[in-house]
């Protein structure tokens, strides 16, 4: 990662949104799930969306992207909840509150990041983003 | 718990991951002390309020509220109180440091009045904050580590761990570091702050709950003093001599502890932070919105809720808290906590370090230490004052509490010198000198550390703490403004060295104020005698009855005092805003600021002067220690 001025202000505020939001949204979530709350998930998911909008508005201020480590840790932490999450069901031991509440974030932030991806670089260029074309397709290109 | 070792881990993870970057940028040790003076304004905006209220707020603010009620309100105009001198100083430090360039305030009273004795004083202040201040607030965060875990981690291993993650970052990134990670750990430290009020709040159900609560005990004749100033002054003895009637609440009582909380801005601490910002740009905006509204709005409303529900149901308190709430929150909360307190500990440290190294032992005693040389024995020290720290916690936590309850009396000492800099240009240097001397004399003869003392060598003095309910802060000043007026009335012949008078010159050339702002002049100390009189200062007294009803209901719903300091604090805002935008004292400058060139002077050999000063050192060590002993061993109890 470049250090230069602007990229570390902009990774401070990167750590203090997640610092404050971040964690206040994964602990009420928790919470809601020890409580068996789905309203205090809710807000706990509230939280989280929050915090990827405001990074997202700060991505806009410094003219920048996720960067790749940001990308790696971000894709990384939802498979592996939603692996949890999986096993979960699968295994019996949730409530239909748990449950809803999983649903609720998985699905809140699959479709933010639909979002993101559509209003950031248009249809044809989100599929693109994920469309890797092999070495013999460009050569016959 | 598994949440609180995962997030302390991960909060390691994070200091180290920015200690790393700050050492990369630092280029190990170029920039080491001041972060090459690039921080940026908002950055150092956030790490100054940030320092001086956050673990403050939390450990100390909310538990003398929870132990003795509104009956001193200056607690709840911290934001204000500290936005002042803000104001008042930092954008002329900001020009002197950039004009001469220099980065630390011993280095400015060394160039401005060639006193070892001011920069020796600054060094100790740094020191006191270091290790005990900060110490002493490190320790009330083991102690809850140890209540936290049941005691699987004691409190001496705490302390010690909690001392090894600061020491890591401070050593690795510096300046750089501690300003970086000081902006994260700052609104953090504020969010927690909101957070404890909210959970404190959700405990008793409601903030009509909380003011039920409080108007319940405020019914109890043995609990009413706790919802007002207890009179304009008692002449007691002060405590430990003399109880005061009700209680040591009163309105000056209020004043003085304003005052003392202003020495935080006068430290050299503050001055590292400013000196090390790329512009002053940000002063305004930073001491305005950030230090007076921002946490100011956090302290009269989150901090006074914290510590109203303990007064309530001391479960509420903020250890109670911890250890009823859910793992994840508290673990969360705690190191909220931590980041606030050790972000006044990095910056005490590192300040302390440098002071000790840069202005006291290379000039001295090794000049011709290398600059990587300089920032190793930095290290080091930062190393024994963090490890000085830790030991005094475990072994002599009362002699801390003594200790740290200095740093701030004896930094609002170093008010004259500042003020002679910037503005009071007649304040001479054997004025600033004296003045000093005696006000140090002021505070430690109203404080237990100067009664410990001499009680030690067999002498009893007939007054205790804060005679009269007046802080040692204002002790100390009053004698440091009285010899400063005398002093500078008979020394305004003697003339000043050439980089002061290059600085008087460039600050008179530079800050010329609008017509507008000079016509506003007397408006202004209207305005900030008025709000200090009223918000702060004896004036008070009408807040005890002000939103009180005909039958003792309270009005506004709240204790009146409550509402008093809050009507105040949004007037205390303003008067913030007038002075810095309106008044142009710490209005944005876009001018750039030339360095200074002095005439070139031969530099004679120090190497034998610097041997025979080490020598007579150790001898004045050696001999103090003895007659010290020999007295104490006469006359002591």
């Amino acid at each position: 990662m470049s250090t230069s001025g602007p990229i570390i202000e902009r990774s401070i505020l990167i750590f203090t949104i997640w610092a404050v939001l971040g964690f206040f949204g994964l602990g009420c979530f928790l919470e809601g799930l020890a409580r068996d709350s789905w309203s205090i998930s809710a807000l706990g998911v509230f939280g989280i969306v929050l915090a990827f909008v405001a990074h997202i508005v700060i991505n806009g201020v410094f003219a920048t992207d996720f960067t790749r480590g940001e990308t790696v840790l971000g894709i990384g932490s939802y498979g592996l909840l939603g692996l949890v999450f999986i096993a979960g069901a699968v295994g019996g031991g949730m409530t239909m509150t748990d449950y809803y509440s999983g649903l609720t974030l998985f699905g809140v932030l699959a479709a933010g990041f639909l979002a993101y991806l559509f209003t950031r670089h248009g249809l044809r260029g989100a599929f693109s983003r994920f469309h890797v074309k092999t070495a013999s397709a460009q050569e016959g290109s | 718990m598994v949440w609180l070792p995962l997030y302390g881990l991960f909060y390691a993870a994070v200091t180290l991951y920015w200690a790393r970057i700050a050492a990369r940028e630092n280029g190990n040790f170029e920039t080491f002390f001041s972060a090459g003076h690039s921080l940026a304004p908002w950055i150092s905006a956030l790490v100054l309020a940030g320092a001086s209220l956050s673990g403050w707020a939390v450990l100390d603010g909310a538990a003398e509220i929870g132990e003795g009620g509104f009956g001193v309100p200056a607690l709840l105009q911290a934001g204000i109180a500290l936005a002042l001198p803000g104001v008042f100083f930092f954008k002329r430090l900001w020009l002197l440091g950039q004009r001469l360039r220099l980065s630390s305030q011993g280095e400015l009273l060394r160039s401005y009045y060639g006193s070892e004795f001011l920069v020796a004083f600054s060094a100790l202040v740094g020191v006191i904050f270091a290790v005990a201040f900060a110490g002493m607030q490190l320790a009330a965060l083991s102690r809850l580590v140890e209540g936290l875990t049941g005691g699987q981690v004691s409190a001496p291993v705490a302390a010690t761990l909690l001392a090894v993650v600061l020491f890591g970052y401070v050593v690795i990134g510096g300046m750089r570091a501690v300003g970086y990670l000081g902006a994260v750990q700052a609104v953090l430290a504020a969010a927690v702050l909101a957070g404890f009020a909210g959970f404190a709040l959700i405990g008793l159900g409601s903030f009509g709950a909380l003011n039920a609560g409080l108007s319940a005990l405020a019914a109890d004749p043995g609990q009413a003093g706790k919802f007002m100033v207890a009179g304009v002054i008692q002449f007691t003895a002060g405590v430990g001599r003399e109880a005061a009637a009700g209680h040591e609440g009163t309105a000056v009582a209020s004043l003085t502890i304003a005052f003392a909380l202003m020495g935080f801005q006068a430290s050299p601490l503050a001055a590292k932070v400013i000196l090390s910002t790329r512009s002053p740009s940000g002063v305004a905006a930073g001491q305005t919105w950030v230090m007076a509204g921002a946490f100011g709005g956090l302290i009269a409303l989150c901090m006074a809720s914290l510590g109203a529900a303990a007064m309530i149901n001391p479960a509420l308190g903020v250890a109670g808290l911890l250890t009823n709430l859910s793992p994840w929150f508290a673990a969360w909360l705690f190191i909220g906590l931590l980041a606030g307190v050790q972000l006044m500990a990095g910056l005490a440290l590192l300040t302390a370090g440098e002071a000790v190294v840069r202005h006291l032992y290379k000039p001295w005693f090794h000049g011709s230490l290398s600059r990587r040389g300089t920032v190793t024995l930095t290290r080091i020290v930062i190393g024994i004052l963090a490890l000085i720290s830790v030991l005094m916690q475990a072994l002599t936590p009362v002699t801390l509490s003594v200790l740290g309850a200095l740093a701030l009396p004896l930094a609002f000492q170093l008010w004259t010198p500042l003020l002679g800099m910037t503005w009071m240009r007649w304040i001479t240097r054997p004025a600033a000198v004296t003045g000093v001397g005696f006000g140090i004399a002021g505070v430690l003869l109203t404080e237990p550390f100067g009664h410990a003392v001499l009680s030690f060598l067999g002498l009893d003095l007939p007054w205790g703490r804060a005679p009269w309910t007046i802080h040692s802060a204002a002790w100390g000043m009053a004698a440091n403004i009285a010899v400063t007026l005398l002093v500078s009335v008979f020394t305004q012949r003697r003339g000043y060295g050439e980089e002061a008078q290059e600085a008087r010159r460039s600050l008179h050339g530079t800050l010329r104020t609008s017509p507008r702002a000079r016509a506003l002049k007397s408006t202004a100390w209207a305005v900030v005698l008025a709000w200090l009189f009223l918000a702060v200062g004896p004036g008070l007294i009408f807040g005890n009855a002000a939103f009180v009803g005909p039958e003792g209901k309270w009005l506004l719903g709240m204790p009146s005092l409550w509402g008093w300091s809050l009507l105040f604090w949004a007037l205390g805002l303003g008067v913030v805003w007038f002075l810095s935008y309106k008044m142009e004292m710490a209005s944005p400058l876009a001018i750039d600021i030339p360095a200074y060139e002095p005439r070139p002077r031969l530099r004679r050999d120090q190497t034998a002067a610097e041997r025979e000063r080490l020598r007579a050192l150790v001898v004045t060590l050696a001999v103090g220690f003895a007659l010290i002993v020999l007295t104490a061993l006469s006359f002591g109890g």
